[in-house]
């Protein structure tokens, strides 16, 4: 039998092996099967290069497609793959839908495509999604710097906000609308992530007027609330930012319900969000009566969001305060902060201290 | 937010024709949490030299114990007072003294030298003099207030002319700061040719939100 010498089987692997796996070969005083030698320092040489994969050597099979969201031609697999992938993911994606949807299908498919859902890889590099998606959502927290309010009194609803948007300790606008007329008889009340706060009120306005269309009747607050709590509900952990009050008035009378992007939903009859929130529910619950008038009920929501802005660095601005009653809402008034504090605390002349006078002539 | 902004504060010195004007806000915050309106940021080391210390509140109170104490052993030792020069040179020197457990106060220091000069400079929490011809900021509102007084200042300028600009910079600064406002100080000295030093406080009428 030809004696071979077995010195490096990894050079004769790249080459063309020239005995036979079965061959007994003998290393030292151990004799193996050549292919127990081939295996041994395959798995040696992979565990210094653990990216090669195994089933290189033994079944070719395909490599898994990377991670893509995108966009087929064939409409029919792109709805399927988004339905698989909705209910994975539990959102309730039916606020994002295109309005082609609703439209029948005998409109142009090239109009279909001129809707379609934007698509993109993912970026270069990403290996972990998930982190890379937590990391995002911490760089937009929001701390809900601001002061709302709003309370549910005999003679309806009384909504409250201030005006300021801050970043930081940057105040990026004076003038913001935190009050937002979902419809002619409800209002929504913006705290934390001022998108998030607006797309989502105005997606309630569609989703109440669709109930309206349907059921030929308004929808309650109640009703509102709810569809709105299920969204936030259906994104929670996602990042979303939203500190909000439904407050309208109904068949069953004023309604008031604090919806959060928790997906918390409370109903109660005085609620106040936001940085400012403590100093205002210092003044309101001193002051609160349930049998006020309606120019009570307006002094009282503006002194509380006053003395928010006072003590809070992140409120300021505007004080807007909204009445809503049996026939819908109406904007009270809107003061700016500074001139109210002028007005409730008129200056004093102080007395001066140390004046310096003219030594009296001796 | 950081160390620097957690009771939040705003200061700015201008020089104008033998007179200079150092102003400040008058909030006292812990973070966002207003606790007073009427804090004290701009002390004075003797007739013609003034600082105002911007940043962490407590530090900004010790420094400026600590600097009168070194100026009143001055004062005995010399029999004069400071100038602004050598003024600026001790604050550089203590700050660096402490460079690896620093005073988180940044300083702002205006006064008037020899032959009534007006003589201003800030630092850094380290020491870094950054002496200027103009007008120098410090503190929250800083950058707003750079943009200020760059587009409002005038070289050269009368002392009335000095507080309505000085006054309007500040004001303008801190209503786009959360954490600084609640009122503004500016205090206001020149050196008058016949009568000594002439100094004006005024407590400016700002925003309170």
């Amino acid at each position: 039998m030809k004696k071979m010498k077995v010195i490096s089987p990894i050079l004769m692997e790249v080459s063309w092996v020239p005995c036979s796996p079965l061959r007994r070969v003998r290393i030292g005083p151990i004799k193996v099967r050549y292919r127990m030698l081939l295996l041994v320092f395959r798995l040696s040489f992979l565990s210094f290069f653990p990216s090669l994969s195994l089933s290189q050597h033994f079944a070719p099979t395909r490599t898994k497609p990377h991670h893509r969201i995108s966009v087929s031609l064939n409409l029919k697999q792109r709805k399927q793959r988004e339905e698989k992938r909705r209910m994975m993911m539990k959102l309730d994606t039916s606020g994002l839908e295109s309005f082609s949807a609703a439209v029948p299908s005998a409109m142009a498919t090239a109009e279909d495509q001129l809707f379609a859902p934007p698509s993109f890889d993912l970026p270069a590099g990403c290996a972990d999604f998930d982190k890379f998606q937590m990391e995002a959502k911490q760089t937009l927290k929001h701390a809900k710097g601001t002061t709302t309010l709003a309370f549910i009194f005999n003679q309806g609803v009384i909504v409250a906000a201030d005006s300021r948007a801050s970043m930081g300790g940057y105040i990026s606008s004076q003038s913001v609308k935190k009050i937002i007329e979902i419809n002619p008889y409800m209002l929504g009340t913006m705290a934390g992530g001022a998108a998030d706060c607006q797309f989502w009120h105005r997606n309630l306005g569609i989703k109440c007027r669709l109930h309206e269309l349907a059921n030929k009747r308004r929808i309650s607050v109640t009703g509102a609330s709810k569809l709105l709590a299920n969204i936030l509900y259906s994104y929670r952990g996602m990042g979303l930012s939203i500190g909000t009050m439904i407050a309208g008035w109904d068949e069953k009378g004023p309604g008031l319900y604090y919806v959060d992007s928790e997906g918390g939903r409370l109903k109660g009859n005085r609620f106040s969000v936001g940085s400012g929130s403590p100093y205002a529910y210092g003044v309101l619950d001193n002051g609160y009566r349930p049998d006020m008038t309606v120019d009570e009920a307006h002094e009282l929501a503006r002194r509380a969001i006053y003395h928010a802005t006072f003590r809070d660095g992140a409120s300021g601005g505007v004080v807007s305060v909204y009445h809503v009653g049996p026939n819908g809402w109406k904007k009270l008034s809107g003061d700016d902060v500074s001139e109210l504090h002028y007005k409730y605390y008129p200056v004093q002349p102080t007395p001066v201290e140390h004046e310096m006078v003219d030594a009296p002539p001796a | 937010m950081s160390i620097f902004e957690y009771n939040g504060s705003a200061l700015v010195a201008m020089v104008g024709k033998n007179c200079f004007a150092i102003a400040s806000d008058r909030r006292l915050g812990v973070q966002l949490q207003t606790v007073a309106t009427d804090f004290q940021r701009v002390f004075k080391i003797h007739d013609r030299l003034y600082i105002g210390l911007s940043g962490l509140a407590t530090d900004a109170q010790t420094m400026y114990q600590k600097l009168v104490f070194r100026h009143k052993l001055y004062q005995l030792r010399e029999e004069r007072d400071m100038k602004p020069q050598t003024f600026a040179s001790l604050v550089s020197a203590l700050l660096y003294e402490k460079r690896f457990g620093p005073f988180f106060c940044q300083p702002v220091i205006a006064g008037l030298g020899d032959n009534d000069e007006p003589f201003i400079c800030t630092m850094d929490c380290l020491g870094a003099k950054e002496l200027a011809k103009d007008f120098v900021v410090s503190g929250t509102a800083s950058e707003s207030l750079y943009g200020a007084c760059e587009s409002m200042y005038k070289p050269d300028m009368e002392p009335e002319e000095l507080f309505e600009t000085i006054s309007q910079a500040l004001l303008s600064s801190v209503d786009r700061d959360c954490l600084s406002g609640w009122g503004g100080y500016v205090l206001l000295v020149y050196a008058a040719l016949l009568t000594p030093t002439e100094v004006q406080e005024k407590i400016l009428k700002g925003r309170m939100d």
